[in-house]
């Protein structure tokens, strides 16, 4: 009897010719994922098994196979012949101390004696026997203990299915640039992104000497926190402190944020096509803030070719906040250290500003040459 | 790279180092072995401790318990020696005395906060005001680590001893140790230092406790330090200290006239357009704070570090209105608008008048060219 760990795939995506591509970008990202981990990775039909792993890694390998979007489901199982005698042992194995408990089966290997029903009736009685103090429930059972007998003259005997993260195996949806301040949302909406299949990189802008490095570090931690789930990330470390001064210096101030957000959307635009990003992502949510607003998002818009994803549009606060608490990005987004977009904030910044306003307010700017400065220097950590 | 941020932490001695260095490499038994090589090292660490203590105060009459840190020294002194009735202290303690004050406010003790002047030493009659025959326990900081305003503790010891005879008298004097004259008086209990702040190193404290004074340890263990600080002890890290510590106290009044002169020396070289001096100039020569207008300091700390300066800042880049400024700025009565702008500048002995007139020069063309840019 050897324990190994099931890692389930959801099926529904992988049909037809893509197939062979959804596999093989999962499977590059599992063993991504695991690397450092002593272990080997056995492909059966619609799953794969983990093998030769330390004992003492289990919880390890559980955690980070967590955050490998694709995956459906995890199940630590006991390895034995298809044999009724072995599976009945790894049964016992498995089974609580306590409780009620229900045996499912399934019998790819159709050349076993028994049939599944039959199978579940005999180790079920058995358990019985050996364990007076379980009992049966087939509708609501404490437990389930179940038994998959394979094609190769093995079975697996397992109790839990642990929920992976589901989603699509990162890389099989092309690439976007995340504008990451910082903030709570935008991890969010990256990990949104990603867990549909799309490779994320990030970019942040600071102002440095107006933010400290401490706001930058915080950043690079948010940015290793979502890493798992974007199967790696280079980070874009971008300076628009010139950019804010020139704004300050030449315009309404009560533009400052909506001129600066159409500079970020530029230098990401500019950013992402050394990338290959195919789009650009934030957290923007309608109405959050004064520069959310759908003026600001169309002023924004204007500026680039690529699209803008924003998953977060239409959540609520609390609803990010929860998601963020969930991925582990929320305790590191609220360090209260100033991100650029607090630096020069105006007390009425425009709410819902009108273009030519914008572009005239922009005409006072040398704007490509602004731009050429700030992508001039940029700091790329690979995560 | 020019430092003048002393009072966060000093470069450790080289002549210090040189001595000291057999401790690392030679002499690195545990003092707590019984064999010769062990036991000699015993010795040595008594003698040195002794030499520590009889700086500022008589080793008969105090005993001296190395610690990690200042801030160990300090949370001893408040846990272990705050007992029933009322704690007083003032608003202008550094964290480690401030927040351990406010650990013992959640655990139900009734902790009072004494005002401070302007300069931002205390206001005695404040402290004493809140001192009443319940009061058990009293701290109050010696040399203001961010102002550099000095409260005279011996004096205020003496008064708070003559309206709560039962009360022990702490104060934190990691600022002043080994910086200004001063001999522990008769009714101070017991004093905190640090080491790194006199060209020692870190992880390398002590509190000096009256001996007739007796207080349950804070950390137990093998019973290092007299039972009163377990541990393995430290023996480089005591020996840098007592050697810091004599170099320093053998020039204490030559250094004490040659910060005064580097501070004078900086403030008439620092354009009073540009900066409002909050430092008072009965202070610590050490430490000279000041306050840009309308820019805010962590901002100028990090513009003139790009220029080869470092100092201290009062302010931070925080979104947190609660966290931006200096408690203890905020409580000298400074309006939030210069509290933004807080400065601090410190010195050490091996600071030159080129090295002061230079850091003016910096912070000078920084403050101008940024509030051109700020408008």
């Amino acid at each position: 009897m050897t324990t190994v760990i099931i890692i389930r795939y959801s099926e529904i995506y992988l049909k037809g010719k893509n197939r062979g591509f959804f596999e093989r970008l999962l499977e590059e990202n599992i063993s991504k994922a695991l690397k450092g981990i002593k272990c080997e990775r056995v492909k059966q039909s619609g799953r794969y098994l983990l093998e030769g792993y330390d004992e003492g890694d289990v919880d390890e390998i559980l955690f980070r196979l967590g955050r490998v979007f694709g995956i459906h489901d995890l199940s630590v199982a006991e390895k034995v012949p298809s044999d009724m005698d072995e599976i009945l042992r790894a049964s016992l194995y498995v089974c609580e101390e306590k409780g009620s408990f229900k045996v499912l089966c399934q019998r790819a290997d159709k050349s076993f004696p028994l049939n599944s029903m039959e199978i579940c009736a005999e180790i079920g009685g058995k358990i019985l026997e050996a364990r007076p103090d379980l009992s049966v429930d087939i509708h609501q059972p404490d437990f389930y203990v179940s038994i998959d007998v394979r094609e190769n003259g093995t079975s697996l005997v397992f109790k839990d299915r642990v929920k992976g993260p589901g989603g699509m195996p990162v890389g099989t949806a092309g690439k976007g640039l995340l504008l990451l301040s910082g903030g709570i949302d935008s991890p969010v909406a990256g990990h949104m992104i990603a867990k549909r299949g799309m490779k994320v990189d990030g970019i942040h802008f600071h102002s440095y000497p107006y933010t400290n490095l401490q706001a930058k570090e915080k950043v690079i931690t948010l940015a290793k926190k979502l890493s798992p789930y974007t199967s790696g990330m280079t980070l874009y470390i971008v300076r628009v402190t010139k950019i804010q001064e020139e704004i300050h210096k030449k315009c309404n101030a009560d533009f400052m944020v909506a001129l600066l957000r159409r500079f970020m959307v530029r230098i990401a635009e500019i950013v992402s096509q050394k990338d290959g990003a195919q789009c650009i992502i934030t957290g923007e949510s309608l109405g959050q803030v004064a520069s959310q607003t759908i003026e600001g998002m169309t002023s924004t818009g204007l500026v680039t070719s690529l699209p803008i994803l924003r998953p977060l549009v239409g959540f609520d606060k609390e609803e990010i906040i929860e998601r963020a608490k969930a991925i582990d990005t929320f305790s590191t987004s609220i360090e209260p250290f100033e991100d650029c977009c607090t630096v020069f904030l105006p007390r009425h910044p425009v709410i819902h500003p009108k273009i030519s306003d914008i572009e005239r307010e922009e005409g006072k700017l040398d704007v490509d040459s602004l731009v050429r400065e700030a992508v001039s220097d940029i700091e790329i950590l690979r995560l | 790279m020019i430092y003048l941020d002393n009072a966060a932490t000093t470069k450790p001695d080289a002549e210090c180092l040189k001595k000291a260095k057999k401790y690392l490499y030679e002499d690195f038994y545990n003092p707590s072995s019984v064999y010769k090589e062990g036991y000699d090292l015993k010795l040595d660490l008594l003698s040195a401790k002794e030499e520590i203590l009889s700086h500022i105060a008589n080793p008969r009459d105090f005993d001296l318990i190395v610690t990690s840190c200042g801030t160990e020294a300090d949370n001893h002194a408040l846990f272990c020696g705050a007992k029933r009735g009322n704690v007083v202290t003032t608003m202008g303690e550094h964290s480690a005395v401030y927040n351990a004050a406010k650990e013992l406010s959640q655990r139900g003790t009734d902790v009072r906060y004494a005002k401070l002047k302007e300069d931002g030493s205390v206001n005695g009659d404040d402290l004493l005001s809140l001192v009443d025959e319940k009061t058990s326990f009293v701290s109050c900081i010696h040399v203001n680590n961010e102002t550099g305003a000095i409260s005279d503790v011996n004096a205020l010891a003496s008064a708070v001893k003559k309206k709560a005879p039962g009360a022990l008298f702490h104060s934190d004097g990691v600022q002043a140790f080994g910086k200004l004259p001063f001999k522990i008086g008769k009714d101070v209990d017991m004093y905190s230092v640090s080491a790194h702040k006199i060209g020692g190193m870190k992880g390398c404290g002590a509190l000096f406790l009256r001996k007739k004074i007796s207080i349950k340890p804070y950390i137990y263990g093998g019973g290092q330090e007299g039972g009163m600080r377990s541990g393995t002890e430290n023996v480089f890290g005591i020996k840098m200290f007592e050697f810091a510590a004599a170099k320093r106290f053998s020039k204490l009044e030559e250094n004490y006239e040659r910060a005064a002169h580097m501070r004078d020396c900086l403030l008439k070289s620092l354009d009073d357009e540009l900066f409002k001096v909050i430092s008072s100039d009965k202070a610590s020569p050490y430490i000279v704070c000041v306050s840009v207008l309308g820019v805010r300091g962590e901002t100028i700390v990090h513009e003139a570090g790009d220029r080869g300066l470092l100092i201290g800042s009062g302010s931070a880049c925080s979104s947190n209105e609660k966290k931006r400024y200096s408690r203890v700025i905020l409580a000298c009565g400074v309006p939030e608008a210069d509290a933004d702008g807080i400065l601090r500048i410190s010195f050490s002995p091996e600071t030159t008048e080129d090295e002061t007139i230079e850091c003016a020069r910096i912070l000078n063309e920084t403050v101008k060219s940024r509030k051109e840019i700020m408008g």
